[in-house]
């Protein structure tokens, strides 16, 4: 056995040990057929053809099970536990929005020293809190009806980051 | 549920109308019709879904491994007859409307 079959056995091998259950009878079917081949390289292609077609058949699985999931999601849209996941999502991505903030204004100060940002106070406002909270209240009235949850989790997030920023102003 | 009839769906078709009864091999059908693995058997899988081929095991003696093999089901004949029909002139049309015996 050359070493073009050999790979093909090989490549052949591995995608029956990878592929999705529903597809094994067939990974299985094409590694037979490689016995009945007459050449090499003929072998080799066939494997790589049987490859991507097992790809395929594989990745539409996958697609429908993305689909069958998703409408699942959807009918439950009104369910406490999307409720809170929407909630969730949006305090999360509130919170890795002011986070962003905050890293830019440091990033932009330790890149550009000659700025002088460093000894300014306006630009850590208005990149941590200013900006932020216009994007926040901006979002949250866009979404209020669609996305009420996310909203939600946005504007309160926002509120809490505030307070936070107000405490730590008043304390120092 | 319907195939895609593209035109290498027409060639495996025409195929499979060859002795209609008989059982199939893949690399058999890939010579036959001048189609590559990767070509064929996603047109066999489909088919396979929509209930038009039915896919044994081939027996085989000990020690040798058994292959895959495909034949039309009743459904699968009757689809293929109707669309040799609808695609007169090659030679699906010829064999489905004289020589396969149904």
């Amino acid at each position: 056995m050359g070493a073009p079959r050999r790979l093909a056995r090989a490549l052949l091998g591995s995608v029956l040990r990878l592929a999705p259950e529903e597809s094994r009878e067939w990974v299985l079917a094409m590694l037979r057929e490689l016995d009945f081949i007459d050449g090499e390289w003929s072998a080799l292609l066939w494997a790589l053809g049987s490859t991507v077609a097992i790809l395929g058949h594989a990745a539409k699985g996958w697609r429908k099970w993305i689909t069958r999931r998703k409408d699942s999601e959807e009918g439950k849209m009104t369910s406490t536990g999307k409720k809170a996941l929407g909630f969730a999502s949006g305090a999360l991505l509130a919170l890795l929005l002011a986070l962003s903030g905050v890293g830019l204004v440091q990033i932009i100060t330790v890149l550009f020293p000659g700025l002088g940002l460093q000894h300014l106070h306006w630009p850590h406002f208005l990149g941590a809190i200013v900006i932020p909270e216009i994007i926040f209240v901006v979002s949250a009235i866009l979404l209020w009806r669609k996305r009420t949850p996310v909203a939600a989790g946005i504007l309160l997030m926002g509120i809490g980051i505030g307070i936070h920023v107000a405490l730590h102003l008043a304390m120092r | 549920m319907k195939l895609r009839l593209s035109p290498q769906t027409l060639l495996v078709l025409d195929a499979f109308l060859e002795h209609a009864d008989e059982w199939k091999y893949g690399y058999d059908l890939s010579r036959v019709t001048g189609l590559k693995s990767g070509t064929l058997y996603p047109i066999l899988m489909r088919m396979a879904e929509r209930n038009l081929l039915e896919t044994q095991w081939e027996a085989s003696e000990p020690g040798k491994p058994p292959r895959h093999m495909y034949r039309f089901t009743q459904e699968g004949l009757q689809f293929a007859r109707a669309n040799a029909s609808a695609h007169a002139g090659g030679r699906l049309s010829e064999v489905a409307l004289g020589l396969v015996e149904g």
